[in-house]
């Protein structure tokens, strides 16, 4: 097992695809390992955490972790999404607890600090004793709640605990241009549309998996008479994210032949043209001509991982209800597809138990996109070990 | 309302949830106090008052916060 003092050994995993080695054992089984992963790839990057749909109205709240840190999403006031670490200043208290709507003031459920939905400290009962609301050693400005930068992308909200990467518009900046033509508005499908799994695997399969076409043909035989494994290419940006395509993507219909209608103003391209690309660490995406989704990886543990997921249209469903049993249907479809692959990331979970198991042989022309992943993590785990070595 | 009926009616609100019932309530109970002199058992119960009051959005938490400021207890 993986303990400070022994750091894994990650230079195979660095090396070019062809010689090179998948992530050791320990960085799929061990809580030293996990807690090394959750400051390196998730704390000090930008990491999924829930969509704002999930937020919709001011006042809303959502408590949500972040490989066991308690976040709380706020929609202000002003409609904006903000994210605060989900603790009280006093006494470290669990701020919120549940989803909700708050009226006013979020109030600490212990001695009921109470701040404003910036966070902003707004009162501090009793703290200098019965009816005395002052102190002077509390003072207010300096103990607000703790903010955690935050971005909203694709109805996705990221969150970089580290507070030092780069600005999100520039970490992700060449999906952003890659999908510049979806660069519109989405529309949560509703109830239907968002569906989680919980799965006995570490979040980092479940990325491994998306981002390969290479078990399409075995895992998802319902693809074969239509996306072949030859219609489909590896996405590979270095250090960003990595991913699969199709040139054969067919949208759903109805039973009277309906389809969905697609984004605005696509070009030729995504006719048939489909992507589906993981934004290291833990974002999944889909872009499609007439709708998308996002996967998001809360990781509960080494080996255990939420599945989040969620589809997005063209157009406010609320506002065709013609649609909705498409939209159904749709939703009916990704869910069955994205159980496919349940067994195997469990699997591969359970696999990475067998002691002499050295992270694995890549086939060079077909796991392009995993290496890529595998490396980025490697390299983003010596550059965690080096910072904390002062180095 | 004696002392008895405002206990017993601020721990049904607290169970309730009602908020604004419980924000009167108490402003009624440090209203009350103050009335009678006692200052700091007074603003105990605007306190209470308008921290439920702050929670639940009511507009009477800014007459309470200026009360509470009149006597030196919030800032």
């Amino acid at each position: 097992m993986l303990n400070p003092s022994s750091p894994t050994n990650l230079e195979a995993v660095t090396r070019p695809i062809e010689t090179a080695r998948g992530l050791p054992n320990a960085h799929y089984v061990s809580d030293a390992a996990f807690e090394e992963e959750r400051i390196a790839l998730l704390f000090r990057n930008w990491s999924g955490i829930g969509v704002a749909s999930d937020v919709p109205e001011p006042g809303d709240v959502i408590p949500v972790e972040l490989a066991g840190m308690p976040l709380l999403v706020v929609r202000d006031h002003d409609g904006e999404v903000r994210v605060f670490q989900n603790t009280c200043r006093h006494r470290g208290m669990m701020l919120v607890e549940r989803q909700g709507n708050l009226r006013g003031t979020i109030r600490c459920p212990y001695h009921s600090w109470c701040y404003n939905l910036d966070g902003s400290l707004r009162a501090t009962p009793h703290v200098g004793g019965p009816g005395r609301n002052i102190d002077s050693s509390v003072k207010r400005e300096e103990f607000g709640l703790f903010s955690i930068r935050s971005a909203v992308w694709r109805d996705v909200i990221f969150v970089n605990v580290s507070g030092d990467a780069p600005e999100f518009s520039d970490y992700a900046a060449e999906l952003m241009q890659r999908w510049g033509e979806h660069s519109q508005p989405l529309h949560h499908g509703g109830a239907s549309s968002g569906f989680a799994f919980d799965v006995a695997c570490n979040w980092k399969l479940a990325v491994e998996n998306f981002c390969e076409s290479y078990h399409l043909p075995w895992i998802h035989p319902g693809l074969n008479s239509y996306s072949r494994l030859e219609d489909h290419y590896h996405i590979e940006e270095p250090g960003h994210f990595a991913g699969q395509g199709t040139t054969v993507y067919r949208q759903i219909e109805g039973d009277r032949g309906e389809q969905l209608p697609d984004f605005a103003g696509l070009s030729g391209f995504w006719d048939r043209g489909a992507e589906y690309i993981a934004l290291f660490p833990n974002v999944m995406l889909a872009a499609q001509r007439d709708h998308g989704f996002a996967v998001i990886l809360l990781p509960q543990g080494p080996g255990r991982t939420i599945e989040r997921n969620e589809i997005y249209y063209s157009f406010d469903p609320k506002e065709r209800p013609d649609l909705k049993a498409l939209i159904d249907r749709n939703a009916r479809q990704w869910r069955s597809v994205l159980e496919e692959d349940i067994f195997v990331v469990e699997g591969m979970q359970k696999g990475r138990h067998g002691v002499r198991f050295d992270g694995g042989k890549f086939a060079p022309r077909m796991d392009g996109p995993t290496h890529t992943f595998h490396r980025w993590a490697a390299e983003q785990i010596e550059g965690s070990r080096q910072s904390r070595n002062g180095s | 309302m004696n002392a008895d009926e405002l206990d017993s009616g601020i721990l049904e609100a607290w169970s309730s949830g009602d908020g604004p019932r419980l924000a009167e309530l108490y402003a009624a109970a440090g209203n009350s106090m103050l009335a009678s002199g006692l200052e700091d058992k007074g603003c105990f119960f605007l306190t209470q008052a308008y921290i439920i009051a702050l929670e639940n959005g009511l507009e009477i938490a800014a007459p309470l916060h200026a009360e509470l400021v009149r006597h030196g207890r919030e800032e």
